[in-house]
């Protein structure tokens, strides 16, 4: 992604937003598990983060985040800056393994997926908010988690794309050179 | 392989800023980052209906699998109430017109005294930390930030973002819900006695009827009737209800201790209280009490009430068109 334009990135990266944020608000509102709304442009923002770094992670959390908060009505910055911190905490552990296989691919979509939703309440209370933080996020955090790293074998790719992230051997070639 | 770097942490610090930075500005109202939202909001919707189109059959299957056992048992259980309540139906409309009546005779504020605008539900929220929910009806339809939202049953919560053609519902439970409320409580009857005196003239009597009388008992000169009648005492508390969140029933708590402490009972019906700051004009069904909570200390009480709209199966809202003192120029 270190030579692709901006326009290009952030024009895929809009495009399939749309439709994630579609579903999203579609089903992912009406299929809850333990009453848990499955966050899946988290998961996307996350899916980016394993698949390529922290940088891009974050870059694509923040674009993610600021259409989350447009099409909700939150406060605007409010998800983007959740999801900015969930795409680089997966894309953190990214950086130490040239080709990981994809269940840590799937760990770490997790992990910077429970990473994004635990900063959505301290953000909230941050912001004046009160008695956003309570005994629920015990059972919203594993639930949202387990379903990002769920979901990552089908985003991942879609990140790919979306980021123009090109195989690992081809980055590679180009540092040598 | 990419290492980390001072590069990469500039950038995530840069994104962190500008969300901080966006998030100011938002929270302190600006005119173009709400033209943003807006202009967003029309280029969104119809991917969004798009997107209930194509995922309608998904979510029709889902429901149908999850909650067909359930909405078989309450249905059954609906058309028994409905059987129960035909009667009380006509008598409370007969109230209903009857009070209404009354209010506009005496000037007083009710909610007939204000137009209303009619949507229906087109998302709910997409967090797991907001009680939430999206309406068709917009800022063309004269809806404001601040106004009441209702339902047949009654209220459902209040207006927080205006787009042209759609508005955010933030519900009674989320937890930055507030509005002033009144408990109202009929304890039975109580015995008032009326007495009502009838004087006989005593010009006419001798002095041995007097004492015939007094050795009998009796008043020679009075005649006392006595009448009872009985009235409902109603008992009237104020307080704050606060939203607690989608797992925990609103509460509400008093404003100051009061000698009505320990006669609200559980059933005790709650309304909106209305006044020149509150979000919701008055009069306007809430819930009952459904438990009463006993603080320790000073504390006092608190009540735990059960909202007579259900929040989870919302079709239509309809938005009360009194924009609170406080949410004008919002």
């Amino acid at each position: 992604m270190n030579h692709v334009p901006a326009r290009v990135w952030v024009t895929r990266t809009v495009l399939v937003g749309f439709i994630v944020l579609s579903l999203q608000m579609t089903i992912a509102t009406e299929i809850r598990v333990l009453g848990v709304v499955i966050q899946i442009v988290l998961a996307f923002a996350v899916a980016a983060g394993a698949a390529s770094g922290p940088v891009e992670g974050a870059k694509a959390g923040f674009v993610l985040g600021l259409m989350y908060d447009l099409a909700s009505g939150l406060p605007l910055g409010s998800t983007a800056m959740s999801m900015t911190f969930g795409g680089y905490a997966a894309g953190w552990g990214r950086q130490y393994r040239l080709e990981p296989t994809w269940w840590m691919l799937a760990a770490l979509a997790a992990i910077g997926a429970a990473v994004g939703e635990v900063f959505v309440p301290i953000i909230r209370v941050l912001t004046g908010e009160t008695g956003v933080f309570d005994a629920r996020i015990a059972i919203v955090l594993p639930v949202v988690a387990l379903s990002a790293g769920m979901l990552s074998p089908v985003l991942i790719p879609i990140a790919r794309w979306a980021l123009v992230i090109r195989p690992a051997e081809v980055r590679v070639a180009d540092a040598d050179t | 392989m990419a290492t980390y770097s001072p590069g990469r942490r500039r950038i995530a610090v840069a994104l962190t800023l500008t969300s901080l930075f966006l998030l100011t500005l938002d929270l302190r109202g600006n005119q173009v980052l709400d033209g943003v939202r807006s202009g967003f909001g029309i280029v969104y919707r119809p991917i969004n209906r798009a997107g209930e189109v194509v995922s309608a059959p998904v979510v029709r299957l889902w429901r149908s699998f999850r909650e067909f056992d359930d909405l078989e048992e309450e249905n059954r259980q609906l058309r028994a109430e409905i059987d129960a309540q035909r009667s009380a139906e006509i008598s409370a409309q007969n109230a209903i017109i009857e009070n209404q009546d009354l209010l506009a005779l005496a000037g007083l504020e009710s909610l007939a005294s204000y137009g209303s605008v009619t949507g229906r539900l087109v998302g709910q929220s997409p967090s797991n930390f907001d009680q939430q929910v999206e309406i068709d009806r917009g800022a063309l339809h004269g809806i404001r930030v601040g106004m009441a939202a209702i339902n047949e049953a009654g209220l459902v919560g209040k207006v927080t973002s205006v787009a042209p053609q759609s508005s955010i519902i933030m519900l009674v439970t989320d937890p930055s819900y507030a509005v002033p409320v009144k408990i109202l409580a009929s304890k039975g009857e109580v015995a008032v006695a009326t007495t009502s005196t009838t004087v006989i003239p005593v010009a006419d009597s001798d002095d041995t009827a007097v004492a015939a009388s007094e050795a009998n008992g009796e008043e020679a000169t009075e005649n006392i009737a006595e009448t009872t009648t009985t009235v409902l005492e109603i008992i009237r508390e104020t307080g704050v209800l606060r939203g607690q969140g989608s797992d925990r029933l609103p509460r509400v708590s008093f404003i100051a201790s009061a000698s009505a402490f320990g006669q609200i009972e559980v059933g005790d019906t709650v309304f909106t209280a209305g006044g020149s700051t509150s979000l919701a004009p008055p009069n306007i069904p809430l819930g009952r009490v459904l438990n009463v909570i006993t603080r320790a200390g000073t504390a006092g009480q608190e009540l735990e009430i059960e909202p007579t709209a259900d929040l989870d199966r919302l079709q239509f809202v309809r938005v009360v068109l009194y924009q609170p003192a406080s949410e004008v120029g919002r």
